[in-house]
């Protein structure tokens, strides 16, 4: 009995670990017994519209999350407009979540699998394969041909959704897209006697020019550059290594290894924080708006809090070529998921946000690149600078190649690989050739 | 001699919470005994199968593990050897009469009563090497002439992070060793005194020996939740820079977290023997002596 006692006792300690694990996948082993095939999923698209699906007064709910407070109300507003003006009744129920440096799509895959996911959720491309993979959301084929408002999202935004999707479907609705671009301190240019760099070259030693002492105490008071080496800074680290002809395909090319090297240097020469390795958005945007860096990288999306702090001094410029060129463009769109009862007035939403009232009230407030080309061509984005610079960098902004391995290079292995380099644990080459590795793995 | 008759009330009243605890834990752990012999990938939701022993092949060869392993072993060893010896100390004190008792002990218990998530990101900005409050006061008493990057460099990141889980940890050791001194008999004191015993002899031979079950029970707890433990170093700095403050916890729960349920449940049973190894030979000792 004592023996009894004592092996239970072993067994509970070790039980609060795995049981966390383990438990939150044991509706999942049963899901996946039941998943249909491929042609069964897609017959289920087809006889979407014959499924019982009663709008009229539907309650939804909605998860979303937001870059800061205000655009939490915002989206609260646009909800509650929704609501009030819809004509089927139909209510949605918001429930804000955080972004979490990516955090919040496992979030929604954890709840989504569980049981215990939403009707309709804010929603990021490279995520679509794991939700595919795992029959989570509604195919929006049908939705999309019998929608009036089709031809208000430009052919091409819809071939990259089904392209994200490895299918011909569409299982994500257009929202909104953000494109990266440089964000600079007009003052400290001046300050430094840099002009706006047009070419990759002339944007390294602008870094290298608006790094300054500006006091004379022998430290460094501007940073050129605002370095983000946590979760999240693949996407600025992507144009430096496609600025030196090397590409995600092949990141252990003699290119790629050139561009991770500029990377290093620049940290390695005090062009950037020395808390680079650690900094993330938060950070850099913190250390853009104290003054300590002279330019960074972000989107649209920061562009309100900018002109506040700082007036006409900031603006911004499209990261230049080199011997090739790409940006980041970072996308939002919402899915409607296979749990819902709902489908029909969760399709009434996202369309409401992809081309209503939703999409100019978001856009406007937000400073995102609009998807409807009615909202686009409003004066607000024509006379914008940040749009210009966003829409300038359109031709060659791209995604990161969407594989099952995408999430995990992006929250841990690109992170901690680049910061080894920076600190000078692993030579430029190396951390490529394991980037390499770890993106391409089959 | 008569037989002595066999009682079920005993059993029935505690079968429902065996039940429960057979559902809630046991078969939990069973699955994801059998899911570190599978290749459980969620993103790879097809190809899903019994792979033997592949994933513990893996994990043996994957540097990154053992380097989680050894800093699991430094986490351990000096996020509980400090909280017992700073708890020890603290307790001792707590233990003194003095004006103002009761609120300096309901004081002290505030790092063990604030949430981890909430510790983890309280001690990331007190760390912060642009706006941190340490930077600021390290230098304001000219300790440091520049910023030091607690978080962002190898040689410090995993230090910092354990100073954060001593500090947080300090209470429990402290209220539990409070409590062990409470119960020691001030006779055994005065018998001390009469004897013409010294400040360090009571301490080592009544005061410790008297706590020794308490401090054993509370290691035990210590070693196992700190072992488990994942909220502070995933608020602070994710396992980063460059893995440095990964522990085998927050690998497992990245690699949860990515999906790879496979391996993240082997790494998992692995750390489980692990602490088994540690609590075996006290749970024998102390069931011997309970049967004394």
């Amino acid at each position: 009995m004592k023996k009894l006692l004592l092996l239970f006792i072993m067994l509970w300690c070790g039980a609060a670990l795995l049981g966390c694990t383990a438990a939150q996948n044991s509706s999942d082993q049963d899901e996946e017994n039941e998943q249909p095939t491929e042609n069964e999923a897609e017959n289920e698209g087809e006889n979407e519209e014959e499924a019982s699906d009663d709008s009229e007064g539907a309650t939804i709910t909605y998860w979303y999350w937001a870059d800061n407070s205000e655009y939490s109300q915002l989206m609260q507003d646009i909800i509650a407009e929704f609501n009030e003006t819809n004509d089927k009744g139909i209510t949605v129920v918001g429930e804000e979540y955080p972004w979490d440096g990516g955090g919040y799509s496992e979030t929604l895959f954890t709840a989504a699998v569980g049981g215990g996911g939403p009707d309709v959720a804010s929603f990021k491309l490279t995520s679509t394969p794991l939700f595919t993979a795992n029959d989570l959301l509604v195919n929006l084929d049908d939705f999309i041909n019998n929608w009036e408002d089709k031809d208000e999202i430009d052919e091409n935004l819809y071939n990259v959704m089904k392209k994200a999707s490895g299918t011909d479907s569409i299982y994500v609705m257009p929202w909104n897209t953000q494109i990266l671009y440089v964000y600079y301190r007009p003052s400290i240019f001046e300050e430094a006697g840099v002009e706006v760099p047009t070419t990759y070259e002339e944007f390294l030693t602008a870094i290298e020019k608006t790094t300054m002492d500006t006091d004379g105490d022998g430290t460094t008071d501007v940073y050129g550059f605002g370095m983000r080496g946590a979760t999240g800074g693949h996407e600025p680290w992507g144009s430096f290594i496609h600025g030196r002809g090397g590409s995600f395909d092949e990141l252990d090319s003699e290119a790629s290894i050139k561009g991770m090297q500029d990377f290093i240097d620049i940290y390695e020469n005090g062009y950037v924080p020395p808390t680079a390795t650690t900094d993330g958005f938060n950070e850099i945007i913190a250390n853009f708006k104290s003054g300590k860096t002279a330019m960074t990288i972000h989107h649209t999306g920061s562009s309100a809090e900018m002109v506040e702090t700082f007036g006409d001094d900031v603006s911004a410029f499209a990261f230049p070529a080199g011997e090739g060129q790409w940006t980041s463009m970072g996308d939002t769109e919402n899915v409607i998921f296979e749990s819902t009862e709902h489908k029909e007035a969760a399709f009434e939403w996202v369309s409401y946000l992809a081309t209503g009232k939703g999409q100019e009230d978001w856009t406007i407030a937000t400073g995102n690149v609009p998807v409807s080309k009615t909202v686009q061509q409003l004066d607000h984005f024509q006379n914008n600078k940040f749009m210009k610079a966003s829409i300038d960098g359109m031709p060659y902004a791209g995604i990161i190649p969407i594989k099952d391995t995408t999430t995990e290079w992006i929250s841990t292995i690109w992170p901690n690989t680049t910061s080894a380099a920076l600190l000078g644990d692993q030579s430029a080459e190396e951390a490529m050739q394991t980037l390499q590795e770890a993106l391409h793995e089959e | 001699m008569q037989k002595k008759r066999f009682n079920i009330w005993p059993y029935l009243l505690i079968s429902p919470a065996l039940l429960i605890v057979t559902f809630v834990v046991f078969l939990p752990v069973l699955e994801a005994i059998f899911m570190s012999f599978q290749n459980y990938d969620l993103r790879r939701p097809d190809k899903i199968a019994y792979i033997g022993f592949q994933n513990f092949a893996e994990m043996f060869a994957d540097p990154i593990f053992w380097l989680a392993f050894k800093n699991t072993v430094i986490w351990v060893v000096f996020g509980v050897g400090l909280q017992f010896f700073f708890g020890f100390i603290l307790a001792l004190l707590l233990n003194q009469k003095f004006i103002g008792r009761g609120l300096v002990r309901s004081v002290s218990l505030i790092p063990w009563a604030t949430p981890g998530v909430l510790i983890g990101l309280m001690w990331k900005w007190i760390y912060d090497g642009n706006y941190g409050v340490l930077n600021d006061l390290l230098m304001k008493v000219g300790l440091v002439d520049q910023p030091i990057m607690f978080l962002s460099q190898t040689s410090t990141a995993f230090g910092s992070v354990i100073v954060t889980i001593i500090w947080q940890g300090i209470p429990f050791f402290a209220i539990m060793i409070l409590a062990g001194l409470q119960g020691i008999s001030q006779e055994m004191y005065e018998a001390a005194d009469i004897d013409g015993a010294t400040k360090l002899q009571k301490l080592f031979r009544i005061t410790i020996p008297s706590l020794k079950n308490v401090i054993f029970i509370t290691i035990l707890l210590r070693v196992i939740w700190v072992a488990n433990s994942v909220d502070i170093i995933h608020n602070i700095t994710g396992g980063g820079p460059s893995y440095s403050t990964q522990t085998l916890s927050v690998y497992i729960f990245n690699k949860a977290n990515v999906l790879d349920l496979g391996y993240s449940s082997s790494m998992a049973l692995f750390l489980m023997f692990m602490l088994a190894v540690v609590a075996v030979p006290y749970l024998k000792n102390s069931f011997k002596e309970g049967t004394k």
